[in-house]
């Protein structure tokens, strides 16, 4: 919850530098810092609209499970050494299981507001994310044909020579962007197209609802971050004079940093675009870097590195 | 009627969760709620799985029938909403609906009664299982190579079909 | 640790109501509900027989991983089968669906 809060400020902040304003001063406290608690307790305040024949139980029920599908993952990712919930052998593919879990809930939500916009909103983010999760998890693949396990603290473990951005430096890229297009965030904004569609899917949900899908949105960054710090950034791996929690979390908020950044600098994709590229560019890459990886790891360039 | 060892709390829930939300996926009004409903029966044989010591079965499940299959349902009723909603107020013939009943009920208690009967001759403790999800990738390549590339045949070939379907309504 | 039989006992329990789904129900999604129920149920049963052996195989669990596969790519095919057949005659209702022309 902290870090959500956090990383709001902190998204605005950034963003407000690249736009070349000062950014949220106004609430008080050392160079804003409370601006999440004031935009919290005013969302809280605002009247929760509900439309007039869009499904009640629904509409609610669906954001709270966001929510909670968002914050599970968590428990298999390893912020230090011993610093796991949930052990799994087969942590990656924890994971994977539910983030794809999402776009069948955004599709009911959007549905269940029961008008166009957002019901066209939530159809573009389903095709958006259904077509990228694949070259996400090819390129993860990669990774896990070097580290040689799905259980994610063996994937940071096998890290210790070299970190996996080196040679697999294809799929890292391929992982980020496909990560950027899962989260919804520009250049593949087309779902939350402000001018366009005012809000995409989550249109209609108002007050705390909405607090709540911000929450979702805010904490899959900060999973998928963290997910890229651990396949390909060596996880929390560094000189020890801090403590490996701080060195992980810094290393995701470098990953979150350049997330946003893209935000207030790109124009946007069209959403045919968007989807061609996904389907054929990113996926051809993805799968070609799988080949890659396995004709070096068998040609033994890797041995240096205990590969 | 021995039924060995008995199930414990989790099993029974879970078994209720999937039980119920099979019989609300067919009996639902609104065939939204009842995909909504089969996607949690869905979630619960995942949890069956994980009982089973195959977890990796389990996120499968997960992943391709809640993530990929529910969500090619409600594509599909969302597209065919206007006649359904008119379709889901049915009235059986009596006839059909007690002669559906009969035999799948008898189908079941046949099975179940089996089984019970059988209680004390099935396996009641398992022996440590190690079945490490290392094991999994051999059997799968070295051991039946055929079925995976019919597999991979038979995706190819629902890919093609389902294209080709989409091409035909296009073209109407 | 449950006994087999109980695992049995609930594969049995939703091979009946997929069953009574596929031969009541006149609506073409709920055949498809029905069917997927079907299918889970014998995917529970292997699951279950093959943890039970003595020694536990993992071969089992390698059936099971084609049936996922095989019931997804069907109930593909079919809800595409749906749309088409909907397109073309204005209703999923089963009964209404008995002409192979057109």
């Amino acid at each position: 919850m902290i870090v959500v809060m956090f990383l709001t400020w902190y998204e605005r902040k950034v963003l407000a530098r690249i736009q070349l304003r000062i950014g949220p001063l106004y609430a008080g406290g050392p160079g804003g810092i409370l601006q999440p608690i004031a935009d919290g307790v005013k969302l809280i305040f605002k009247e929760v609209m509900i439309p007039y024949k869009a499904n009640k139980p629904l509409f609610i029920w669906i954001p709270l499970a966001l929510v909670f599908l968002a914050a599970v993952p968590f428990a298999v990712i390893p912020f230090g050494q011993n610093w796991v919930i949930a052990n799994l052998d087969v942590g990656l593919v924890f994971v994977f299981a539910m983030t794809s879990l999402f776009p069948s809930m955004i599709l009911i939500f959007a549905w269940a507001s029961n008008s166009k916009y957002p019901f066209l909103g939530g159809l573009r983010s389903l095709f958006q994310q259904v077509a990228y999760e694949i070259p996400m998890w090819i390129s993860a693949l990669s990774v896990v044909l070097l580290a040689g396990s799905l259980n994610l603290v063996d994937i940071v473990n096998a890290q210790q020579k070299i970190w996996f951005v080196v040679p697999a430096f294809l799929s890292f890229v391929v992982f980020f962007i496909a990560v950027m297009a899962e989260l919804e965030r520009l250049p593949f904004d087309l779902p939350e197209a402000e001018p366009e569609l005012v809000a995409g899917w989550f249109t209609e949900s108002s007050g705390a609802l909405y607090m709540v899908i911000f929450l979702a949105l805010y904490m899959k960054l900060y999973l998928m971050s963290s997910l890229v710090t651990v396949l390909f950034l060596g996880g929390w791996q560094g000189p020890a004079f801090l403590p490996q929690p701080v060195w992980f979390i810094m290393k995701t908020l470098v990953v979150a940093t350049f997330i946003i950044i893209p935000r207030g600098v790109y124009p946007r994709l069209r959403v045919d675009m968007l989807i061609k590229i996904g389907w054929t560019r990113l996926l051809i890459i993805a799968i070609a870097n799988v080949f890659l990886t396995v004709l070096m790891l068998n040609s033994g360039i890797l041995s240096p590195w205990g590969l | 009627m021995d039924l060995g060892i008995p199930p414990d709390v989790p099993f029974i829930i879970l078994a209720t969760v999937t039980i119920v939300g099979a019989i609300l996926a067919l009996q639902a009004k609104e065939l939204i709620y009842g995909a909504i409903s089969l996607a949690i029966s869905f979630i619960g044989i995942a949890g069956f799985f994980v009982f089973l010591d195959a977890p990796y079965l389990a996120m499968l499940q997960i992943a391709v029938y809640v993530g990929a299959v529910v969500v090619l349902i409600l594509f599909t009723i969302m597209l065919v909403r206007r006649e359904v909603v008119e379709e889901t107020t049915e009235h059986e013939e009596g006839g059909e609906s007690s002669m559906g009943l009969w035999i799948a009920g008898l189908l079941a208690v046949s099975i179940a009664g089996v089984a019970a009967l059988a209680g004390p001759n099935l396996p009641q403790t398992v022996q440590p299982a190690n079945l490490p999800i290392s094991e999994l990738g051999p059997v799968l390549a070295i051991s039946y190579p055929v079925p995976l590339i019919i597999l991979a045949l038979l995706l190819s070939a629902a890919l093609l079909g389902a294209l080709v379907l989409a091409k035909l309504e296009r073209g109407q | 640790m449950v006994a087999l039989s109980s695992y049995i006992i609930v594969s049995a329990a939703l091979l009946g109501i997929g069953i009574y789904g596929l031969t009541v129900k006149k609506n073409a999604m709920r055949l498809l509900f029905a069917i997927e129920i079907i299918v889970n149920a014998a995917n529970l049963n292997f699951a279950a027989f093959t943890r039970y052996m003595s020694p536990p195989q993992v071969s089992g669990q390698v059936i099971v991983f084609y049936s996922i596969a095989a019931a997804a790519m069907e109930a593909a095919v079919g809800l595409a089968l749906i749309l088409v057949a909907f397109r073309l005659n204005g209703s999923i209702d089963v009964r209404k669906l008995n002409k192979l022309k057109g």
